[in-house]
């Protein structure tokens, strides 16, 4: 079983390797944020599967912590790094302004 | 032995899932479809990942804490794809056509 | 359930392992390359939130499960969000950072 799990820990961190692709690459800065939501995720998922296979449950408590803080970085990104240049005030507002200008 | 056969088959399901999300993260042409690639790798994957372990779990504090981490990129996951949907279509990113 | 999956297990978890720790460490080195010689500062910090994961899970693979969680909160969670915050007032039309001034309502 043990080895089942650290196969399937360095499987998710090639995926992860591969998700770098998106980072380097990404056209706009929320593709990018979204790699990093992705690894965050997927080492959420090798550090439960390391503490099943390393049997340090402590691993766990890292884990936890990591799906705690997941949210956090996004939303600072979408709230501080990626706003429009003019904020609409409100939501109607901002959808006559979409159906008006950008089609 | 039924129990560790269900819990590989749900081990070897999450990672199939972390694997079509980050293809479809690579592959996908915009923002919003990567989105939707990105949230089957962390709803579906991980959870079909966290229940192949809570199979195995020894005690119902671990299949609790198994059970929290999962709610919790849940709901990171729904939040932070609903704030960069949102800002996408306030900064003007055309969904894309065929 | 050993034999099942293995017939050598022991050769195979180790095996295992040194792939698993091998990338991690080329992983962590080729990440801090690219964070300082990355010229798009918001590539920079994703990449700087990327390092600490994996940072992250080499302490976890050191067996340092409390340092782990420290890197955990402190490098990948709040760091991040802070060199974001602080992006969003660097250099509001510098090209490639994809940073707005926030207007009135930065605090």
């Amino acid at each position: 079983m043990s080895s089942l799990y650290l196969a399937l820990a360095l499987f998710l961190l090639l995926t992860l390797v591969a998700g770098l692709w998106r980072v380097g690459r990404g056209p706009t800065a929320a593709d990018r944020m979204l790699a990093a939501q992705l690894f965050g995720t997927t080492a959420v998922a090798i550090l439960l599967l390391l503490a099943e296979a390393m049997d340090s449950p402590g691993l766990r408590d890292v884990a936890l912590v990591f799906a705690l803080l997941a949210a956090i970085t996004v939303v600072a990104f979408t709230r501080r790094a990626w706003q429009p240049e003019r904020l609409p005030t409100s939501e109607p507002e901002r959808l006559a302004e979409r159906a008006g200008g950008a089609a | 032995m039924i129990l560790n056969l269900a819990s590989i088959a749900l081990l070897l399901a999450g990672a199939l899932f972390f694997l079509a999300g980050t293809v479809g993260l690579l592959r996908f042409p915009d923002v919003y479809t990567r989105l939707h690639a990105l949230t089957k790798a962390d709803n579906l994957g991980l959870g079909m990942l966290i229940a192949g372990l809570a199979l195995q779990a020894e005690s119902w504090v671990l299949l609790g804490k198994l059970l929290l981490i999962w709610l919790l990129v849940l709901t990171a996951s729904a939040a932070a794809s609903h704030l960069v949907a949102n800002q996408a279509l306030a900064r003007g990113i055309m969904p894309w056509r065929r | 359930m050993e034999t099942l999956i293995t017939p050598g297990n022991d050769a195979w978890v180790a095996v295992l392992n040194l792939l698993l720790d091998g990338l991690l460490g080329l992983l962590l080195l080729w990440l801090a390359w690219r964070t300082l010689a990355s010229a798009d500062l918001f590539r920079a910090i994703v990449l700087f939130i990327a390092f600490g994961l994996v940072l992250a899970m080499i302490w976890a693979r050191l067996d340092a499960a409390d340092i782990a969680l420290a890197e955990a909160a402190i490098g990948a969670g709040v760091t991040g969000a802070l060199l974001l915050a602080a992006l969003a007032r660097l250099h509001p039309d510098r090209p490639g950072t994809q940073a707005r001034p926030r207007g009135s309502d930065a605090s």
